[in-house]
């Protein structure tokens, strides 16, 4: 077991290493504006039984749980990903696709993950030789973290008196993001926890029986950066075996930026069946002058609600929405299914926007036409339902022959990392609501009103009794006035009709 | 509808001279009507987000693409269609050649992709003067000499043909073409072809059918049948109205007769049997074994060529569709209740399952059925063949478990034919009533759909609810009084 604890400021603010104090396995510092990162990493024969027999059958498994509270993010923790609880998983063999396993454990550790086999909840990703993106992807919107929480102190922390870490775990509730990732080649869990930005207090013990590093970093600016870097100094200290703490700095190419502005997402109104969202971006400025750059929408819409990849295929309408195209959705998305018949979770999809070419930076909107689906009837007519904001970012291409290497904060299997190719740097763009203070969308859904329902049943078929009833008797009228036979009488009745007129 | 013959002041009169007296000025409005339209159609869809052609035209040129490389139809989704119609779009995928510039590219590029509108338009001017064509044949029978003089009888004697009557048999061309027109010239149906629906194609292909059976071409009938139930299922309906229609008499089929009748006279065979006997004419098993010599080659090629998908979607989908969506039909409201609560039985003992629970959506189908297929066809099929055929297809659609605008257009073109009997044009106000309300009931329910969709409020019940079952009810009274003309 492995732990790292990262404090990161900004750029220009740094503290002074005669500020940390060093004793017995225990770092305190002062108090400074930073965001947190804690990074344990275990071993799978460290882990309970149950998930070594789950990850047995997994060649690789990234959970992303990220919080639907806005948060800012800074160099280097910048990937994003829209609200919700994210999966991404390659099974060790494709008959564990068929299996309940993996969600049946997940709804034991996460609680209320309403998935069932991977072959009918997930969908699947798009994989060939040159990305490296997980065989199918779960989202769901809302997950209750409460029953994680017990669940990793019940794991984690060796006693009940062991109050130090049960603080530290129930410190998960207000995390920005959470991360477990597993693959088979690294044959470890990684559980990272992100905090916001925000005031906070350096301090960090070490656990037993792990070594436990502690940075405080803030991104810098050597003078050798390329462009494709980030350059980052600071503080490293190793709690229990060094007594007090020696200065960095280092630069290492990074896929994911700050494009340093932000961007709102509403519905407008009315939504009626068919919602549009419209997001509202700061700036029409691509964030580099020295590639080429587009901003992008990565969407995951939970399965009541999606979008018609044939609607967004017209050039005229794109344009008319500020959208440049769809770049990739989820497949299959079924048109017409109603929410309570669907089994998968939903849709993921990539817009690319179409930011408007003006001189001097300026907001701008893209609207997205989406579709809902028909929810099951409840009581008083209607049922309300959350959007969660895509991440929005520029993908920039970085120059020819730009590697990328994995860096000490990097995040890979996002979802869209693996639908660019590899020289794409994400410049992303901070979601900042207008609006209430949640990365979500409320619509409310017509349906069915339950407490109306009653006499459907019995109204229906006496209007179909009634219609049909008339009918047979106007039959039964034709058949005992003439049988069944063709009218000789005709023409009498003919000429009758001829007086008349 | 403005064709009604019955209401010549000196100017209709006049009108009506010049718009029907000769097949060309009615043939070429249809046309125009359709020509002006596309065009416009073109130019909507080019300058406007908000496009004038159906979504499932798209559908069709899609699937049409994917069978232009070679693969299937069906990966196309929510393709429903035979593959038929995919490849008769083949011409959508076609593209300029390289000589060509980039204007008359764009040009012949636009007007391939149009062919298929063009193909459902030029099959609604067919399905009209094939209308033209039974309506001047008569639908019922003296013998054909007879009524050639008739006709031309007619047609020398005067074009006002107002006054006159038609009892089934032949009808003055003038006045055919005047009824022809309410299928011609009627804008809802120019407008669902060119926006790119394929049911001007079904019209032509109904049309044509009960044109081969009126004049006795059964090898040609069993072929249209068959196909024509290949390609939508609901034609299905009229096989035993027409199997009843041609019975010996009507067919003056002397070989079938004689021996039967012969034999009646002279043995004791029990009269079930020999009734079995008498019904089962040659006619009737010449019909009988080309159209499902047909339906089952088809079946059989498509399966060969596209497997289950081919199956899954273009027939067994009805079977499992759920239809939760709102549209026309009454039942939509109860499909959608309880399309949503089956799949809790679990949480509720059995005991609270009542009778009361009887799913009455289960049971939709014995109405339906029963009406279109055969208490329709055995009290009027006999006596005014397109009536009961009209009768069958209103009470498939009335009756059906789903229900959209394009569906009327498959009872439509059987108006033609029955109004020039009907209450309707007799009775200046019955007509406009049955039409009034029939509008009336769309109205209401597109209003309330409207309220829905856009707006978002929930106007499943009652509102939505209560404007289908109306428009329902006023579907079987106009029914109702289509039965009563046709016993007539």
């Amino acid at each position: 077991m492995r732990e790292r604890i990262t404090f990161v400021q900004k750029q220009g603010n740094s503290i002074e290493p005669t500020t940390l104090k060093i004793k017995s396995g225990v770092l305190n510092g002062p108090e400074i504006q930073a965001a947190r990162e804690d990074r344990l990493t275990i071993a799978v024969d460290e882990l309970p039984t149950d998930l070594q027999a789950l990850l047995g059958t997994a060649h690789e498994l990234h959970i992303r749980y990220v919080s639907s509270q806005p948060y800012e993010a800074i160099t280097p923790l910048l990937a994003r990903l829209p609200p919700g609880f994210h999966l991404f998983y390659t099974p060790a063999r494709e008959a564990e696709a068929t299996s309940s396993a993996l969600c049946l454990t997940l709804n034991k550790v996460f609680g209320n993950v309403q998935c069932e086999t991977p072959q009918e909840s997930f969908t699947t990703l798009p994989r060939d030789r040159f990305t490296h993106s997980a065989a199918y992807q779960y989202y769901q919107q809302s997950v209750d973290f409460s029953p994680f929480i017990e669940y990793a102190k019940q794991k984690l922390c060796s006693s009940v008196k062991d109050q130090s870490c049960a603080i530290r775990v129930d410190s998960l509730a207000e995390a920005s993001t959470l991360d477990i990732s597993y693959d088979a080649i690294s044959h470890a869990v990684k559980l990272t926890a992100a905090w916001p930005y925000q005031k906070r207090e350096v301090h960090a013990t070490s656990r037993p029986q792990a070594r436990t590093e502690v940075g405080v970093l803030n991104s810098d600016r050597p003078g050798h950066l390329e462009p494709h870097e980030v350059g980052i100094s600071g503080l490293l200290t190793v709690l229990g075996q060094d007594e007090k703490p020696s200065a960095t700095m280092f630069a290492f190419a990074s896929r994911h930026r700050d494009a340093e502005s932000s961007f709102s997402a509403e519905l407008l109104e009315p939504t009626g069946l068919h919602p549009t969202l419209q997001l509202k971006l700061e700036s029409n400025k691509p964030p580099t002058e020295d590639a080429y750059c587009s901003p992008h929408a990565y969407f995951t819409l939970p399965k009541t609600i999606f979008a018609d990849r044939h609607q967004l295929s017209d050039d005229l309408f794109l344009t008319s929405k500020n959208l440049t195209g769809l770049r990739y959705i989820s497949q299959p998305v079924d048109l017409e299914a109603p929410e309570y018949v669907e089994k998968r979770w939903g849709s993921a999809l990539l817009l690319e926007l179409s930011a408007p070419e003006h001189e001097k930076s300026e907001s701008w909107t893209a609207q997205v036409p989406l579709h809902l689906r028909y929810l099951s009837p409840a009581e008083g007519g209607d049922t309300d339902i959350e959007v969660p904001y895509p991440a929005v970012f520029w993908a920039c291409a970085a120059e020819e022959g730009t590697k990328f290497p994995n860096n000490p904060f990097e995040k890979v299997n996002l979802g869209y990392d693996g639908l660019f190719g590899p020289r794409t740097v994400f410049w992303h763009v901070e979601p900042r609501p207008e609006i209430g203070s949640q990365l979500t969308n409320t619509i409310k859904v017509p349906v069915l009103d339950t407490d109306k329902a009653e006499w459907v049943s019995g109204g229906t078929g006496l209007a179909v009794l009634l219609g049909f009833a008339w009918i047979v008797w106007k039959l039964f009228g034709v058949l005992s006035k003439s049988g069944y036979q063709s009218q000789p009488a005709q023409a009498t009745e003919a000429s009758k009709t001829k007086k008349k007129q | 509808m403005a064709a009604s013959p019955a209401d010549s002041t000196a100017v209709k009169s006049s009108l009506f001279n010049a718009l029907f007296s000769r097949p060309l000025p009615l043939y070429l409005s249809a046309f125009l009507l359709r020509a002006i339209l596309l065009l416009y159609s073109l130019w909507q869809d080019a300058n406007s987000p908000v496009k004038y052609t159906d979504i499932d035209y798209l559908v069709f040129t899609d699937a049409a693409r994917f069978v232009s490389r070679g693969e299937s139809p069906y990966a196309r989704e929510t393709y429903r269609y035979t593959p038929i119609l995919a490849w008769l779009l083949l011409p959508t995928t076609w593209t300029a050649g390289a000589q060509w510039g980039p204007l008359a590219a764009k040009v012949i590029n636009t007007a391939w992709f149009s062919s298929g509108k063009v193909l459902f338009a030029a099959a609604d001017l067919v399905a009209g003067w094939l209308i033209e064509r039974v309506l001047v044949m008569g639908t019922d029978f003296p013998a054909q000499e007879e009524k050639k003089k008739e006709t031309e009888g007619e047609e020398k004697g005067g074009k006002t043909g107002g006054g006159k009557s038609n009892d089934g048999t032949a009808m003055a061309p003038s006045r055919a073409r005047a009824f022809a027109a309410i299928w011609l010239l009627n804008p809802m149906v120019a407008t669902i072809s060119t926006r790119g629906s394929s049911e001007g194609l079904l019209g032509v292909l109904v049309m044509a059918l009960l044109w081969a059976v009126l004049s006795r071409r059964i090898t040609l009938a069993g072929l249209l049948l068959g196909l024509s139930v290949h390609f939508k299922i609901y034609p299905f309906i009229y096989a035993p109205a027409i199997v009843w229609w041609m019975d010996a008499e009507r067919l003056a089929d002397d070989r079938i007769r004689s021996p039967s009748s012969s034999s009646s006279s002279s043995t004791s065979t029990s009269s079930l049997f020999r009734k079995m006997k008498n019904f089962l004419t040659l006619p009737r098993l010449n019909l009988a074994i080309t159209s499902l010599a047909t339906f089952l080659s088809l079946n059989f090629l498509m399966y060969a060529l596209y497997g289950q998908p081919f199956l899954q979607e273009t027939y067994l989908h009805h079977v499992t569709r759920i239809d939760h969506r709102h549209n026309f039909s009454p039942y939509n409201t109860q499909l959608y209740l309880s399309s949503a609560s089956t799949p809790l039985p679990t949480s509720s003992p059995s005991a609270t399952a009542p009778l009361g629970q009887l799913k009455i959506e289960s049971l939709a189908f014995l109405p339906q059925l029963l009406l279109s297929t055969i208490l329709i066809p055995l009290a009027l099929a006999k006596k005014d063949l397109p009536t009961s055929l009209l009768a069958q297809t209103f009470a498939f659609v009335t009756f059906n478990k789903v229900c959209t605008s394009q569906y009327f257009l498959w009872y439509m073109v059987f108006l033609p034919l029955y109004l020039p009997r009907s209450s309707f044009l007799r009775s200046k106000r019955m007509g406009l009533s049955a039409l009034g309300l029939w509008v009336l009931g769309q109205g209401l329910w597109l209003q309330q759909g409207f309220e829905l969709e856009f707006l978002g409020r929930s106007t499943f019940l009652p509102g939505l609810w209560a404007a289908s079952l109306g428009f329902f009810l006023v579907n079987c009274w106009i029914l109702g009084v289509i039965v009563g003309d046709g016993g007539r």
